[in-house]
């Protein structure tokens, strides 16, 4: 029994470093409890780019958005509209406009406007099962989900809506997470077949003659990552400031890979960097680097551990 | 295959997915022996169930089955799959009814009555290349040769939609000060947003709905009420059929307060969409712009001429447009001759206002599609909804874009929904307050605007559907 850690969010951090220390939680204190605003399990919280508000997606079918404050966090306003648990809720870079996506197989857009003031802009019902994660493109209004029906889908607004303009097949069993590289050309998914593969994008009159349909560009899968994990991956995080790929795996372990020096643009290639065999002890469920400091990652499981982590590049990758 | 029910009844209730504490409501009684063992289940090759005894003797098992009432009702469903739950109406259906109804006794023949949406025609026509005048004398005369009695408009019940909306509006709106759910009046109408209203809001929402029966519903009570009379038949004798631009009509025609007990017969037995109409006409290998056209049924709508007439205010029904100008004028004396709509975050919501010397006098709203039902309902829960009506439908772009429309591949769906829309448009409208026939039910067949009698036949009520405890204990 007890608390499982499921979800860590790096936001603005005040600097300084920290690592794993010793002593359980050395240098980190905790600051406030929120534990007025839900009524099942926390699944996922996410800082907005500006890092004054907190978004927590809840099983209770809800999404509620805490403002800080001097003292303190306030729930500010609660999204309802899903039909239940939801799994997962991201900003957008503008910071006007938030995504969460359920188990009822939905993905919803809100925005939210001057007078903190939120209002739902689509709801999107291409997967056909349950939606783990969404995650936006770094620089562009592009929306990506991951479901259980084995897909990663790709959303953009079209004259006053948003639709679907992409659907990433290839996976061969639940996709649990996605994550875009820092240019947002690339990205990784990560699965239940216990693969990571990237995918790349190709927009219309490229050179490598990807075909597109229409104006939106095609995104094709350009590396596999097998063999490596042996079980269920949950999260990937993919380093904006190095390009360093973290995976939290079912096996406990934390896997780094990098991309290797000889890597071509239409065919990448990774190796495995770093491997923790035993980075904690039951299924680790999310990783995320720290986007100011390099080499920092965060990570948390099933035991109810939080976890720290200073990864070097190797000399030979 | 995706689901045909609007997006809005989509996302409330089909799920493939069952909890172990969600409970259909509608459980197969199964006689149980007692016993110590646990069932054994045999299944045959033909795919049927057969539960081994202790004894070794087998029982076939009964197929559990749910109806669309059952549907309605329930907060979590077995199986998502379409076929169970349209397999009491369907064109299918109708073919067999009216098969059965060549060879029956004369006592036990029924009298057939389709009545067909003025959007259902306006997709026939942009399908088939032709006027909504010519599609509704060509459909007139299809129905009639696989034996069909009469065909009407669902254009002539709508007026007691709009009459009725319109004076239940303006006495919410005089009672404001002592009834805090009086507005803002919520259209009625459209059977997606009321079931999706009764199961995600229930009893928070149901007092803003108005309590007026949708066009379909109204040609129901008239077809087995007034019709039945004049033509000296029982309501079960008479089978109606209504062709509607979506699915979600099926629900709405088999909800229980539009049963009637006393005959056991639903208003409207059948709903059959412009698709399965299309699929008719492709089995009946038909083409119907080669059909000999039939004269205009006009027993019931007691038109002089052959002439089709519409109301203004869009593709849904007009509720606002008929509302806003009758308020205005019975509440503030003002002549409103065009209305001026300001769309605000998309094209499915829009604002009207009436404005005297910068004084707010009505606000009203068209909300379309599930974000912007959405967005209403969550404003008006934070008691920030400014609006004294809205016209909700859960279709983007309204009726004429209902998921049992004709949709073609060859053309992009802009064109063919602006297509659909000019023939809509092409007919001259009325003003339901001006037809004769109307007024004369009202008299004569009703006893009045206030009567009982008027009530039975027009109005309605919503019922709240208790949600089974949806597996929120369950750990993930």
């Amino acid at each position: 029994g007890g608390a499982r850690g499921r979800g860590v969010s790096p936001g603005p951090v005040p600097g300084g470093g920290h690592h794993a220390g010793v002593s359980p939680g050395q240098g980190w204190s905790c600051r406030a409890v929120l534990g007025e605003g839900h009524q099942r399990t926390v699944r996922r919280v996410a800082w907005s780019p500006c890092g004054s508000y907190l978004a927590s997606a809840s099983f209770d079918a809800t999404t509620c958005i805490w403002k800080k404050q001097e003292d303190g966090f306030e729930c500010v306003t609660t999204l309802e509209g899903h039909e239940n648990e939801v799994k997962s809720v991201a900003w957008a870079p503008s910071g006007t406009l938030l995504a969460t996506c359920s188990r009822d197989k939905s993905v919803w857009v809100w925005e939210v406007d001057e007078e903190e003031e939120y209002e739902c802009v689509s709801v999107l019902n291409s997967h056909t099962q349950d939606v783990k994660h969404v995650v936006w493109h770094p620089n562009q209004e592009l929306l990506a989900s991951a479901s259980y029906d084995d897909t990663v889908k790709l959303y953009h607004e079209e004259e006053d809506d948003w639709v679907c303009c992409a659907t990433l097949e290839g996976h061969e069993s639940t996709v649990w997470s996605v994550a875009f590289d820092r240019s947002g050309e690339r990205l990784a998914s990560c699965s239940d077949d216990k693969t990571v593969r990237i995918w790349r994008q190709y927009k219309p009159g490229n050179e490598e003659g990807v075909a597109c349909s229409g104006t939106d560009p095609t995104w094709k899968c350009v590396c596999n990552l097998s063999g490596y994990h042996s079980r269920t991956i949950y999260d990937v995080a993919w380093c904006h400031l190095t390009g360093a790929l973290a995976t939290a795996c079912g096996d406990d372990a934390i896997r780094v890979f990098e991309e290797s020096a000889s890597s071509e643009p239409q065919q990448p290639t990774f190796s495995l960097a770093a491997h923790v065999p035993r980075a904690h002890s039951q299924d680790v469920n999310c990783v995320a680097w720290n986007p100011k400091e390099p080499g920092l990652l965060a990570s948390c499981s099933d035991d109810g551990d939080i976890a720290f982590w200073r990864y070097q590049r190797p000399e030979v990758c | 295959m995706a689901s045909p029910f609007s997006g809005v009844l989509q996302l409330t209730d089909l799920d493939d997915y069952i909890g172990p504490s969600q409970e259909c409501i509608k459980p197969v009684k199964v006689e149980k022996k007692p016993g110590k063992a646990a069932a054994k289940i045999r299944i045959e090759a033909d795919g049927s169930y057969f539960q081994i005894n202790q004894d070794g003797g087998a029982q076939k098992l009964e197929k559990a089955k749910i109806t669309l009432n059952d549907c309605l009702a329930c907060s979590g469903c077995i199986t998502s799959a379409e076929s169970v739950l349209i397999t009491q109406q369907s064109h299918e259906e109708l073919c067999k009814m009216l098969t059965l109804n060549k060879t029956a006794a004369p006592d036990e023949r029924k009298l057939v009555v389709v009545s067909v949406s003025p959007q259902s025609r306006a997709s026939l026509a942009a399908r088939c290349k032709m006027g909504v005048l010519e599609t509704a004398k060509k459909l007139t005369a299809f129905f009639k040769s696989l034996g069909v009695h009469y065909v009407f408009d669902t254009t002539f019940s709508r007026n007691f939609s709009l009459l009725e909306s319109q004076r239940e509006f303006v006495k919410r709106f005089r009672k404001q000060s002592e009834d805090k759910k009086a507005l803002p009046m919520l259209a009625s109408a459209c059977p997606g947003w009321i079931c999706y209203a009764e199961k995600t809001h229930g009893s928070f929402i149901i007092p803003y709905i108005s309590t007026t029966k949708s066009p379909q519903q109204v040609m129901g009570s008239l077809i087995k009420g007034y019709f039945a009379e004049q033509q000296h038949l029982t309501p079960n004798q008479i089978y109606h059929v209504t062709v509607m631009p979506c699915y979600d009509k099926k629900l709405e025609a088999s909800r229980p307060d539009f049963f009637n007990q006393e005959y056991q017969t639903r208003d409207v037995d059948c709903v059959i969409t412009t698709g399965e109409v299309l699929k008719l006409l492709e089995q009946e290998g038909v083409s119907l712009s080669d059909v000999d056209p039939a004269p205009l049924d006009t027993t019931l709508s007691g038109a002089a001429e052959e002439e089709l007439t519409s109301h203004s205010g869009g593709g849904s029904g007009g509720y606002l447009e008929h509302v806003y100008k009758y308020a205005a004028k019975e509440l503030f004396g003002i002549q409103v001759d065009t209305i001026q709509y300001k769309p605000l975050k998309n094209k499915d919501f829009q604002e009207v206002t009436l404005e005297k010397e910068g004084v707010v006098l009505l606000q009203f709203a068209l909300a379309y599609g599930f974000r912007n039902i959405q967005n209403l309902v969550q404003k008006l829960k934070r008691g920030k909804s400014p609006y004294h009506y809205i016209e909700v439908m859960a279709c983007p772009s309204g009726c004429l874009n209902g998921g049992g429309q004709i949709k073609l591949d060859s053309e992009s769906s802009k064109d063919q929904l602006q297509q659909v829309e000019r023939l809509y448009e092409s007919l001259k409208t009325t003003i339901p307050e001006e037809n004769w026939t109307v007024k004369e039910l009202y008299e004569q067949w009703l006893g009045g605007t206030e009567s009982e009698k008027a009530a039975q036949a027009l109005r309605t009520e919503y019922h709240a559907v208790e949600r089974a405890s949806t597996g929120f204990n369950i750990k993930w």
